[in-house]
């Protein structure tokens, strides 16, 4: 018996196919795979989050108030002047909460921060913070009001719940398909779609807020001057080379300024409130402090 | 955003560089195949009848292959669909020709004709381990049949 070896012929286990052309239909797939379960559950969540009571909300912020105070280095034995600013924070909240008709069962709670940042946040169980780096820049109470009551608009739609309830669903259903896969798989690339979509719907959040803050001002002043101050702010703030970092997830200041001007009560005369005469007195000792 | 910058360099530059070993490695395989033709292997226990008095001696060859990080992303795409793994495929096949070969290398300088009972042995060296780019080990090895001088 004779033994030859034979030659085998190429391309048997190794397939001829370019690896890039696989490879990007494969990422495509999976890319939109993923952008559609995120989607589909984002919409389930916000939609079932909505049925978690308030009291709930405020039992869950409760948990996460230590630690926010904490961040923001919140004074826990707080000065006079903090107190004071807070308390005309506070009565303000109220007196807009009032006009944009927040159910009782809702109370706002106003903590006033003493860092530079120009920003202001609503976060669950209603909670508002207000940072000095805001209250000095506020040329009037009016200015000041519409800030307010964007934040209040934030939690009378809850939005903090719906976008925590958002952001837990979406990553717990990240991690799922991490889980399935290899592990290390995309990660990177699964997170970066994550964040992209999140952004996407703040926006419309934002939007709603804004319209509900003018009706309220609307309501509270007879009057919406100055409601288009703050974006005002912020465009400069985005020009100057330092912009707030919270800045991207809102829509685009130019469109809310529109929005303001458009609004069919901006024709109506009225004369914007000054702040308290004390407020100015309160703020500038602290500037040279620092 | 530095993340995706830093993982798209790492996928470019595993693409390239896994693509060109790959090329360089499979043109060696083919041009030593040819060159160690006449070395005959098979996987029977015992030699081929008629053969007369031959010596015998053990001879191996192992490899250890990674793969890149573009095919670990690839494969990890995969793995969440299905199908074949192309990039593991390439993988496994050049290791295993190249622990052949080696094998071979060794019978031929042993003065063999045909290597018998070959087996092939892989194993995973990562062992599934997150976050770290696979590699295998694959090790083959047989009895050389030398021909006897006597």
């Amino acid at each position: 018996m004779k033994y030859k070896n034979p030659k085998i012929p190429e391309g048997i286990n190794v397939s001829k196919e370019h690896p890039l052309k696989d490879f990007f239909a494969m990422l495509i797939g999976v890319i939109a795979a993923i952008l559609i379960v995120i989607v589909i559950l984002s919409f389930i969540a916000e939609y079932m989050v909505r049925f978690i009571p308030f009291e709930v909300e405020q039992a869950l912020a409760e948990r996460f108030q230590q630690s926010t105070a904490s961040q923001f280095n919140q004074v826990s034995n707080p000065s006079n002047r903090h107190q004071q600013i807070e308390q005309y924070l506070q009565q303000l909240a109220n007196q807009l909460a009032k006009a944009q008709s927040l159910p009782e069962d809702m109370p706002i709670t106003i903590h006033y921060i003493e860092t530079e940042e120009v920003n202001a946040l609503a976060t669950l169980g209603g909670h508002i913070m207000i940072f000095r780096g805001l209250l000095e820049k506020m040329p009037n109470e009016n200015a000041l009001a519409m800030v307010i009551a964007h934040e209040i608009a934030h939690i009378h739609n809850r939005d903090p719940i719906v976008a925590m309830g958002r952001g837990v669903t979406v990553s717990i259903a990240l991690l799922a398909i991490m889980g399935a896969g290899d592990g290390a798989v995309s990660q990177q690339l699964i997170n970066q779609v994550g964040l992209l979509t999140s952004l996407n719907f703040s926006r419309q959040h934002e939007e709603e807020a804004d319209a509900l803050a003018i009706q309220t001002l609307d309501r509270h002043y007879g009057h919406i001057k100055s409601a288009d101050t703050i974006f005002k702010i912020f465009m400069e703030q985005e020009n100057s080379l330092n912009p707030p970092a919270f800045l991207s997830t809102h829509p685009l200041n130019e469109r809310r300024i529109k929005k303001v001007t458009q609004h069919p009560s901006s024709k109506k005369a009225g004369t914007n409130k000054p702040l308290p005469s004390w407020m100015s007195d309160l703020l500038q000792p602290l500037n040279l402090q620092n | 955003m530095i993340d995706l910058i830093i993982f798209l360099s790492l996928l470019t530059l595993g693409y390239i560089f896994g693509r060109l070993a790959e090329n360089r490695h499979f043109k060696s395989i083919i041009q030593r195949e040819e060159d160690l033709r006449e070395i005959l292997t098979f996987s029977e226990r015992l030699p081929s009848p008629g053969l007369g008095p031959v010596e015998t001696t053990l001879v191996d060859g192992n490899v250890v292959i990674s793969i890149d990080y573009f095919k670990r992303f690839a494969a990890g795409l995969r793995s969440l669909i299905g199908g074949r793994v192309n990039a593991y495929e390439t993988l496994l096949e050049r290791a295993r020709r190249e622990a052949i070969l080696r094998m071979k290398a060794k019978a031929k300088t042993a003065g063999a004709k045909q290597i018998i009972n070959v087996k092939l042995e892989t194993s995973s060296i990562t062992k599934g381990k997150k976050q770290q780019v696979g590699c295998v080990e694959v090790y083959a090895y047989g009895t050389a049949l030398i021909p006897s001088t006597q």
